[in-house]
């Protein structure tokens, strides 16, 4: 056992001696941690990942004002007016803008020929590049004008205009007289459903309230009754409040520690080599120990390292200015432990693989660069599109990301833990063993 | 002290050790000659137990096989190449290969060495800072830190300047007289013929001659050769008579100079080895 202390001690005293393999260890990840919390900040923060919007308000009326202000207090959308479409179109393709919307001149007229072959429209003018985003725009843009519509229905005077509209269409229109008998029974239902609606609205307010503008009133009556809404849609995530990240940090101390453990399996996966090529391994061989005890030192070495990485970034996490929270203590250690294991097999089997220096750096540099990348280093595993989140799952680096996300903002239990460890673990194993097997046979 | 027997070993086609036998005594200092890729570096690897032979066995004087790990500690080995960390300081690396092989005291250790070869007022500094020199007689220490019964030293004098040779050559004699078995490989003729007491001189992984450097000389050697001068003719007589030929040389009066060309381990090794370049 004191051998290997010995080399594991001698390898983090080389290490750390060397001040560029000392750098990106321990100094490169935090870095990474603060650039990207940087670049995500405020993503857990209220009011952040707003779609930033032009809106130009072509209407004169006051349902396309309405839009208009309700767009503007949608806690999803950033909504910019602007003057005219023009310039609308300049911010999208600039990428100051998500879309431009539009809200046309016709917009009122529209909503109240609704019954008389009218309707709403909006324009949308999107950025290719952003089709998701324009998706979840129309989405909303949608659920407004749903929104406008049902209240359109409270608005007794609007409804009147709607009727009177829709009885001169269906004058006007080729219907056989069975038809249009049914209809302007339908017509006559509104007008005495809205009048019913008003008489009891009058009864239960103020009659300042009662007197109330059309536009307005229909905001109120959607606070003091349900409005008619066709379509409601609640959302929810599968986190809970809990389960949020609060901070970009939260994500980016995560990344911070990918590439601290890829500097460890490329910084120690060389050592080997580089033992070997200075003969140094020659007289470690000598020594009184076993290939076994070599090996383990140096894994011991990667270990501590992995082990240091992880705890300074998870102490600096700590700071209030930070703000990264642990939701299991023991969870945590387990899985910074059991992540630990699985980089040192990694480092192991890269030292193996590899006789010379240079085809250690290579490999370094080929591989476990890409396994890191993939694995969350430089993109959160979860903006990834699904197929790269399939590939990525070959990547320790990824379980390890799921480990780091789940003793943080996931708050796992560890039923679900679990097969991120479980794959740290066994890589940790494979790792040794292969790698064990790989320098007997070279030696050999 | 070590016997290697009927040693065999192959890499591929490539025969590198073919049926070698050699006894090592204790306290001997014993040099291993050869030209490159006569065998000499795998037949060491076989000593310290890094290689297996495909046939015959290694056995160390009463602790059995060197591939055992307890056998070993028994070994010490400075490689040829400076087998070193070069960002631990001298004494950092003496304390690391100390605590290997469990010596107590391992910092007290240090500075013995660092004493015997006259490294102590650089123990602190890294050895990358260190000259050929130093770094080779730091080499040698290393091999010395438990102190082992048998020493293999691997050209221990490679690159070196002369005060450092001289110094590591001594420190050969200095073990050698302690009870220490030393196994020298050397490419240079006068260092071998001035500190080992055996020579094997090996060639395509057989041992070609063994025996002291006198017995080596005197049977492979061949005559003196007496080299006489007159003005700017030279004559080289060789002879088994030496005496007699310069007697005959100076009663003629016509010699201006005469001197005696002794035979020498080089001229040994080259006369069993040949002249052929080997790379």
């Amino acid at each position: 056992m004191n051998a290997i202390i010995a080399i594991a001690v001698k390898d983090l005293t080389l290490v750390l001696r060397d001040r560029t393999a000392a750098f990106f260890i321990f100094v490169f990840p935090l870095f990474v941690a603060l650039f990207f919390g940087v670049i995500f900040s405020g993503a857990g923060r209220a009011g952040s990942g707003r779609m930033p919007v032009a809106v130009v308000n072509e209407s004169t009326g006051a349902r396309g004002a309405a839009l208009v202000a309700q767009l503007a207090a949608d806690a999803s959308i950033t909504a910019t007016i602007v003057p005219s479409r023009e310039e609308g179109e300049r911010g999208v393709r600039r990428g100051r803008f998500v879309a431009c919307v539009i809200v046309p001149a016709s917009f009122d007229a529209g909503m109240l020929s609704l019954f008389a072959g009218g309707g709403l429209t909006i324009e949308l003018v999107t950025d290719p590049s952003r089709r998701a985003e324009a998706g979840l725009l129309e989405g909303k843009l949608n659920e407004l004008a749903f929104l406008q519509l049902s209240s359109m229905f409270e608005d007794a005077q609007a409804m009147s205009q709607m009727t009177t509209l829709g009885r001169t269409a269906l004058l006007a229109s080729g219907m056989d007289d069975e038809q249009r008998l049914a209809l302007g029974g339908v017509f006559t239902g509104l007008d005495r459903f809205t009048a019913a609606r008003a008489r009891s609205e009058a009864a239960a307010r103020a009659p300042s309230e009662a007197d109330a503008a059309p536009g307005s009133g229909a905001a109120d009556g959607a606070d003091d009754q349900p409005a008619w809404r066709p379509l409601r849609v609640n959302v929810s995530t599968v986190l809970d409040e809990r389960k949020n990240p609060r901070t970009s940090y939260e994500i980016s101390f995560g990344q911070g520690v990918v590439w601290g453990l890829m500097s460890c399996v490329t910084g120690f996966g060389a050592s080997l080599a580089e033992e070997r090529s200075r003969g140094t391994l020659l007289r470690l061989r000598t020594a009184p120990i076993r290939r076994r005890q070599v090996l383990l030192g140096k894994a011991l070495a990667a270990f501590t390292a992995c082990m240091l990485v992880q705890g300074m970034l998870i102490a600096l996490g700590q700071l209030p200015f930070f703000g990264v929270q642990i939701s299991s203590w023991p969870l945590a250690l387990t899985a910074t432990v059991i992540t630990g294991i699985g980089f040192s097999g990694l480092m192991m089997l890269l030292a193996g693989l590899t006789r010379t220096e240079g085809g250690a750096q290579g490999l370094g540099r080929a591989a476990v660069l890409v396994l890191a990348m993939i694995g969350g280093g430089t993109i959160p595993l979860f903006f990834m599109p699904p197929w790269l989140q399939a590939i990525s799952s070959i990547s320790p680096f990824s379980w390890a990301t799921t480990a780091i996300d789940g003793y943080t903002w996931r708050a796992f239990t560890l039923t679900e833990m679990a097969p991120a460890l479980g794959v740290l673990l066994a890589v940790g194993v494979i790792g040794f063993v292969v790698g064990t097997l790989c320098m007997r046979w070279q030696e050999e | 002290m070590l016997s290697l027997r009927s040693l065999r070993k192959s890499f591929g086609s490539i025969q590198a050790v073919d049926g070698l036998s050699l006894e090592i005594h204790r306290g001997e200092v014993f040099g291993l000659l050869g030209p490159n890729g006569a065998g000499k570096s795998t037949t060491i690897a076989m000593s310290i137990g890094l290689l297996k032979p495909d046939e015959g066995t290694v056995e160390l004087e009463g602790v059995g096989s060197p591939r055992d790990a307890r056998a070993r500690r028994h070994l010490g080995l400075a490689p040829q190449s400076l087998a070193l960390y070069d960002d631990l300081s001298a004494e950092e690396n003496l304390v690391f290969f100390s605590r290997l092989y469990a010596v107590p005291q391992p910092k007290r250790r240090s500075a013995e060495l660092l004493e015997l070869v006259g490294l102590s007022a650089r123990a602190r500094d890294r050895v990358k800072g260190f000259s050929g020199g130093m770094k080779r007689r730091l080499n040698l220490a290393v091999a010395l830190v438990h102190r082992p019964s048998l020493v293999l030293l691997d050209e221990p004098t490679a690159g070196v300047d002369p005060q450092s040779r001289a110094s590591i050559l001594e420190l050969v004699r200095e073990l050698a007289s302690g009870g220490v078995t030393v196994v020298y490989t050397t490419h240079y003729m006068d260092e071998a013929q001035r500190v080992c007491d055996r020579v094997a001189i090996l060639d395509h992984g057989r041992v070609l001659a063994l025996g002291t450097v006198d017995e080596l000389v005197r049977a492979h050697g061949g005559e003196v050769t007496v080299v006489v001068e007159r003005g700017d003719e030279m004559e080289r007589i060789p002879t088994a008579e030496p005496l007699t030929v310069i007697g005959r040389m100076l009663e003629s009066g016509a010699a201006t100079g005469i001197r005696i060309e002794r035979p020498d381990l080089e001229g040994v090794f080259l006369s069993l080895t040949g002249r052929s370049l080997r790379d």
